[in-house]
């Protein structure tokens, strides 16, 4: 198998599956409304996300206003850029770093895969919030400092995936045969195990690209993720959940973006972990074949 | 700042359940008849009988009956209704007479005289003498346990008894406003034996049991000073943590007053005829805070341009949804030397633009940290970010938490904030306008202002005082470093048929938490 190959064979099952089209969609709406929201929003309403557009917590508009009086629907249109580029970034970051670790780890053995596995194990035994929490905390409430702590504790998880899935493929005929011929080891890692390893990263980058953008939005929420007065859609859950009864605009709908936008990407994760099953039960079998014949 | 300005704070980091319990109550708790079957208001005179169930806002493990020693709100409230200082300050911040039924000044302000009531007894029927007075007060200015109320006594040299019904209090510097000072809920007269575990006083109610972060239940107490008070049998007070859990129970008849509204919610329960609001205007304030000892605030110029960008009516219907009047950079409003002849500072955003330009700073940018150390603080700075761009004034926000806020670099901030409760003008001053004072947030020393204040510090003549403060306070209002765009009203909330809650000045909730004048109809 080569990447060549793979990659877009299990794109292209994964898509084909009724569930990857929903969640393609669901996504589509959401990333779109966040990729042109802060654009669009001022022109669609008037306002812009900080300017008071009347009374606190007052009808009127599309959305109503906030604690502050400014225009909801325009703040929740700006408020998707930034959650999103930072949940990409630390998901990016940790995927990197997990499967970096990983295939490393998997491919080396012995003493330094105890080494990196353990280490990953101790990070592991943090709950992420809570250490996000704690690094927030001591350092402050910084957008690198998000991306990259969302980003290493994502690591060890990916770490163990991409570990197991080295040690499945490093004994390999292909990969003998690179060692015969003194590949040096990250090269073989690069193209010969990486791309045998795509599947079970793409299952972890939806999976871990979800549980980023929660992470991003809870921080917001508890105050200590994206800094006011910036329009942010887990910020404006907290801005607003007082007045929940009065305005429920400002909680509802950063609420129903982001629960669409990880139900999208789930369901995305969902459809190539089911194809990459598929593919890798299909080698199997073809395996078994050669194997009985 | 005081011990009591921290431990009001709420807190914002609150999970989403209690607002989607209470989005679901609302309309449930309308459709179960809350306007067809609404009580109408009590009148005539007061009724005895009854228990009265209030919510208040915090408390937890540390939660404690000490009369000193008060911290959270359940613990000021039980504090209020168990025990009573020699004088206290009434509901329209004058001072009244509680145990005492007079305190005098001799000549130099430097003694103090308090004549106990007549007949005034604690609660187990003994009583009180000037010699419980003395204890009590060594109990709070115990060196090796200093109790929260000591922070403010350090004029206070000695106290003795004189007679069978007077105390000397003797200060080790005049005070001609020591009546201030020992007008606070922490200085509660006790019994010289007094032991926390049978927690005796004077107040309109005494314990009858207690479980902290939990509640508290209070009955009448039958030897109060005052004739037919209280007017309930028993007071029970609840601890609530959340917002939302207070207004849930108070909406759903479980407890029969509550205090602190968020301000949003003040429409939804005014809108249900069952409810009361009760708001009162109070000295509490939240100043942005200026160090006149660091650039550029150094510069009196930068510090009034500041001030010139604020709107101050934007501010109290933005920040506080109108429940607040506009402050003109000046405290201590109800103080009758408040110098209400200073013009009303509004926007100016030309003369603001010109100083700054004179002071070499146009395209101005700052830090301003936030915290939201009291509801509508980062509220407060949002708005005033906003407003300051109109002057080309970048404020760039630097939000900590409350913890970060009061941790080492409190006091330290170049521009920040605080909040602080009703106080009178040279109390205030002995708490954060001096070289000496414990909370100068702006580091202010001005030499002028230091040499008024301590002038009028001794001198007993009302006029002679009063006209000293006016010119300290246009002192502070020309070149101070406190930016005070307004004062906070108290917002609580009761079932109609309460009776007896009126407005408070001082800033604490529910009618001062005092329970003693309520009944219920």
């Amino acid at each position: 198998m080569t990447a060549t190959t793979t990659q877009p064979t299990l794109l292209r099952r994964a898509l084909a599956l009724p569930q990857a089209k929903i969640g393609l969609a669901l996504t589509t709406v959401v990333v779109g409304v966040a990729v042109l929201g802060p654009w669009v929003g001022p022109w669609l309403t008037g306002h812009d996300t900080t300017g008071f557009a009347g009374k606190p917590f007052q009808s009127g508009g599309i959305a109503g206003t906030d604690g502050l009086g400014r225009d909801v629907f325009t703040r929740f249109l700006s408020g998707g850029l930034t959650l999103l580029i930072y949940a990409v970034l630390a998901t990016a970051l940790g995927l990197v770093l997990g499967a970096a670790l990983g295939m490393f780890a998997g491919y080396s053995g012995g003493r330094l895969d105890s080494l990196i596995m353990r280490g990953s194990d101790v990070l592991l035994s943090f709950p992420q919030l809570v250490f996000a929490l704690l690094a927030i905390a001591m350092i402050g409430p910084e957008g690198w400092l998000l991306v990259l702590v969302i980003g290493i504790t994502h690591a060890p998880r990916v770490a163990r995936v991409a570990r197991q899935s080295t040690v499945a493929v490093k004994d390999a005929d292909f990969i003998r045969a690179a060692r015969m011929y003194a590949m040096p080891r990250r090269r073989i890692l690069l193209r010969e195990v990486l791309p045998n390893i795509t599947g079970p990263l793409m299952v972890e980058l939806g999976l871990r690209l979800t549980y980023s953008i929660g992470y991003v939005a809870s921080l917001s929420f508890l105050g200590l993720g994206i800094q006011p007065p910036t329009a942010d859609w887990g910020l404006m859950i907290n801005e607003n959940r007082i007045a929940l009864v009065v305005e429920p605009w400002g909680v509802v709908l950063p609420v129903l973006a982001i629960a669409v936008l990880t139900v999208g990407t789930n369901l995305i994760t969902d459809s190539l972990a089911s194809a990459a099953a598929r593919t890798s039960n299909a080698g199997t079998s073809h395996s078994a074949k050669e194997a009985s014949a | 700042m005081s011990l009591d300005n921290h431990d009001t704070r709420i807190s914002r980091r609150k999970f989403l359940l209690g607002s989607a319990a209470l989005a679901g109550a609302v309309p449930f708790l309308s459709a179960c008849g809350g306007r067809s079957d609404a009580a109408a208001a009590p009148t005539g005179p007061p009724k005895r009988g009854g228990t009265l169930r209030v919510g208040v806002t915090g408390g937890g493990a540390s939660d404690s009956l000490d009369p000193h020693s008060p911290t959270t709100n359940p613990d000021i409230a039980r504090v209020r209704n168990l025990y009573e200082p020699l004088v206290y300050r009434d509901h329209d911040y004058e001072v009244s007479y509680l145990v005492a039924e007079k305190l005098e000044p001799s000549a130099d302000a430097a003694t103090w005289t308090a004549t106990l009531r007549k007949d005034i007894r604690f609660h187990d029927g003994r009583p009180v003498t000037p010699a419980d007075v003395v204890a009590t007060f060594r109990r709070i200015m115990d060196p090796d346990d200093p109790k929260s109320g000591a922070a403010s006594l350090s004029m206070l040299d000695s106290v003795t008894a004189k007679g069978d019904r007077q105390v000397e209090f003797h200060l080790s510097e005049p005070s001609a406003v020591f009546a201030d000072y020992l007008g606070q809920y922490s200085l509660g007269i006790v019994p010289a034996d007094f032991d926390v575990a049978k927690p005796v006083g004077t107040g309109p109610f005494r314990a009858e049991s207690f479980t902290a972060g939990l509640q508290s239940r209070f009955v009448r107490n039958p030897h109060y000073w005052r004739p037919d008070r209280p007017y309930l049998d028993e007071l029970v007070l609840i601890n609530f943590t959340e917002d939302d859990a207070r207004i849930n129970a108070l909406l759903a008849s479980q407890v029969d007053a509550i205090d602190q509204v968020p301000v949003a919610l003040v429409d939804v329960l005014r809108s249900d005829e069952r409810m009361r609001i009760l708001s009162s205007e109070t000295g509490t304030w939240l100043p942005f805070t200026m160090r006149v000892d660091r650039p550029p605030f150094d510069d009196v110029r930068v510090r009034q341009a500041l001030r010139l960008v604020v709107d101050r009516e934007q501010m109290i219907n933005q920040v506080l949804s109108g429940q607040g009047r506009v402050g003109n950079d000046l405290y201590a409003p109800f103080d009758p030397a408040y110098a209400s002849e200073l013009p009303q500072r509004t926007q100016d955003i030309a003369e603001a633009r010109r100083l700054l330009a004179e002071a070499g700073k146009s395209n101005l940018d700052i830090e301003l940290v936030t915290a939201p150390i009291q509801a509508g603080a980062v509220e407060a700075a949002q708005v005033f970010q906003q407003q300051a761009k109109a002057a080309g004034v970048n404020v760039r926000l630097r939000r900590v938490d409350t913890t970060t806020f009061y941790g080492d670099n409190y006091l330290k901030w170049d521009f920040a904030q605080d909040f602080w409760y009703t106080r009178n003008y040279l109390p205030q001053v002995a708490n954060g306008s001096l070289p000496d004072s414990p909370y100068n947030e702006t580091h202010w020393q001005d030499p002028e202002f230091v040499r008024l204040v301590r002038t009028a510090n001794r001198t007993s003549d009302t006029g002679k005082r009063a006209r000293l403060l006016k010119q300290a306070q246009r002192i502070e209002y020309e070149r101070g470093g406190l930016i005070v765009w307004g004062f906070v009203n108290q917002v609580d909330a009761h079932q109609v048929y309460v009776a007896g809650l009126v407005p408070d000045r001082t800033g604490l909730p529910l009618s001062g938490y005092s329970f003693g004048h309520v009944w219920l109809g």
